[in-house]
């Protein structure tokens, strides 16, 4: 047990050290030794990835580091992924996201993804410049918990509101949540529109996803 | 209200220390101006006449005092072999890199201002506004620095992937990139001009204050020495956050630091006003974009108050391009309210009517 509290807290060092070769190694000693896989990246991956997000909050870690951290992370779940019993995916709660129509800039969308799935929600992500329907449609389809809506410009921030109508509209509203972060929009904004939440960064949104969800418990993996 | 001064007459006699009519004030129009003379935004990107015009009368009507020729952050780029979306009535936007990976550098070439992509109508837009009003205001044309054109080239992700993957590739990037602003550069000051450097990328929003000063600000410094030796004083602007690389926009050699208003004025003044001029802070999005006129006085009162005693100066601006439909009442409303408080700045005068 100590060893594999060791070899998870390894792991999750060589996640925040931006370490892929050294996650890719550690990885493959818990599959030689059969240790737990949920574990393991609940433990290791995910717990590293978590505390890269702390890091990026306090400003310690930008967008390029918490990039380098994610490919490490997803390295190591790659080398995992065989390993998964199928059935668990049923269980995660579902996240639609994009970047709201005129928009192109993902990088901060991208981020909030990774983060989002680093602790174990599914994400449904539909790119950039994405029109509003298409975040109604997609949230219907897979049955979504969160609509995450992302954009850098002020120009688009109309497109926000018209999801929200949507959803209204459709008699779905209350169903589902929806978060809206990015450059120009604010708290008072996401009130504005009826958003039931703003996160400021990525590591920010994972927080506002679970405690929307009434932190029910979202296992990894 | 109307001016007793021109934007060249004040700026000049601010910088000397003598006395002005009020505040210079710069909220920053951009593709607004197509609003001005009613085209659509995608028909000023590739025509230099319409762009002055739009940009001119843009000055007229508000009597701000910088002119900006500026339609979008990727025309370098662009003419470097980047793809641009130019959607028919919103800004431009990038649609591919010109290049999507390190083994395709070699291929890039600095950009031929006379020749390629939209950079003559840009030239053309910058001559016929200097010849036009360039003895009362000073022209600018907006220059996307090396570490900002770099990421167009390669996408962002790419590249900040590269800071830790391949930093030569950056470094390569940014060369290539510094090649073209100096020869977009001197083609702005020839037509009479002088650049306006922006640089979003640089921002620590994005990166750290160490990769900054690692891949942007050698090329910044190496740009900004040589404006210095043409003569030309430089605004460089960055958005988001900045606060810890105030003094690296200062070690970069600009004169003028424009910020926006996700720092903290007062703070930006205690650290480096004493060396560079200020500008800039004023909301763009919450405030001038979607606020009223009166949150718009009030936000400028507020700004004023913050840094009008800046050792080297304050202008008061938009904390970044305004978005396309800024209400025209909104960028009055921040005219008005510098020419409210006049100059030289008392305390009565910024109570007055808050």
């Amino acid at each position: 047990m100590a060893d594999e509290a060791s070899l998870f807290q390894d792991i999750s060092d060589a996640v925040v050290a931006m370490d892929e070769e050294r996650v890719v190694d550690l990885v493959r000693a818990v599959i030689e030794k059969k240790i737990d896989v949920y574990e393991a990246i609940e433990k290791g991956l995910s717990h590293g990835m978590e505390r890269a997000g702390q890091l990026f909050e306090e400003e310690e870690y930008f967008v390029p580091e918490l990039l380098i951290c994610s490919d490490a992370m997803y390295a190591g779940l790659d080398l995992l992924r065989p390993y998964l019993k199928r059935s668990d995916e049923g269980s995660k709660h579902k996240v639609v996201i994009g970047v709201i129509e005129g928009d192109t800039h993902d990088i901060g969308k991208n981020l909030v993804k990774i983060m989002l799935e680093t602790a174990g929600f599914e994400l449904h992500d539909l790119g950039r410049d994405v029109p509003a329907p298409r975040f109604v449609e997609k949230a219907r389809e897979v049955d979504a918990d969160i609509i995450a809506i992302s954009t850098l410009m002020t120009t688009t921030m109309d497109g926000m509101a018209e999801v929200i109508r949507l959803l209204r509209e459709a008699n779905i509203r209350d169903r589902l949540k929806v978060i809206v972060g990015g450059g120009p929009v604010s708290q008072g904004f996401a009130d504005r529109i009826g958003a039931n939440g703003y996160a400021a960064n990525a590591g920010a949104a994972v927080k506002l996803a679970r405690r929307l969800l009434d932190g029910e418990t979202v296992h990894a993996g | 209200m109307l001016d007793k001064m021109s934007p060249l007459g004040r700026l000049d006699a601010y910088g000397k220390g003598e006395n002005i009519d009020r505040l210079p004030c710069v909220p920053i129009v951009g593709n607004t101006a197509a609003r001005i003379i009613g085209v659509k935004v995608s028909e000023l990107r590739n025509n230099g006449e319409l762009l002055a015009e739009a940009q001119v009368e843009a000055y007229r009507l508000f009597g701000y005092d910088t002119i900006r020729i500026f339609t979008d952050l990727y025309v370098q780029a662009e003419a470097m072999g980047a793809r641009v979306v130019k959607p028919s009535d919103e800004t431009a936007y990038l649609d591919a890199p010109a290049i999507t990976d390190a083994s395709q550098i070699e291929r890039l070439r600095p950009a031929d201002p006379a020749h390629d992509g939209c950079l003559p109508a840009h030239l053309a837009a910058t001559r016929i506004a200097v010849r036009e009003v360039g003895l009362e205001v000073p022209v600018t044309t907006a220059l996307t620095c090396p570490f900002t054109n770099a990421s167009f080239l390669i996408g962002t992700e790419n590249l900040i992937r590269f800071m830790y993957k391949d930093p030569a590739a950056v470094h390569k990037l940014c060369e290539v990139s510094l090649q073209t602003n100096v020869a977009f550069a001197g083609a702005i000051m020839e037509a009479g001009a002088a650049p306006s450097l922006t640089d979003p990328m640089s921002s620590s929003t994005v990166v750290s204050p160490a990769k900054f000063r690692e891949f942007s600000l050698p090329y910044l410094a190496r740009l900004i020495t040589h404006l210095h030796s043409a003569g030309k004083k430089v605004t460089l602007h960055i958005c988001g956050k900045t606060d810890r690389i105030w003094d690296y926009m200062v070690e970069a050699g600009a004169d003028c630091i424009s910020i926006d208003n996700q720092i903290d004025l007062g703070q930006a003044c205690v650290k480096v006003g004493g060396r560079v001029r200020l500008m800039g802070n004023v909301a763009p999005s919450e405030v001038i974009l979607q606020g009223t006129p009166d949150d718009v006085r009030t936000a400028v009162r507020t700004c004023v108050r913050k840094a009008w005693r800046s050792p080297k100066g304050y202008v008061v601006a938009s904390g970044c391009s305004l978005p396309t439909e800024t209400p025209f009442s909104n960028i009055h409303a921040m005219m008005d309210a510098v020419r409210e408080i006049g100059f030289p700045v008392t305390e009565e005068k910024l109570r007055e009517g808050s």
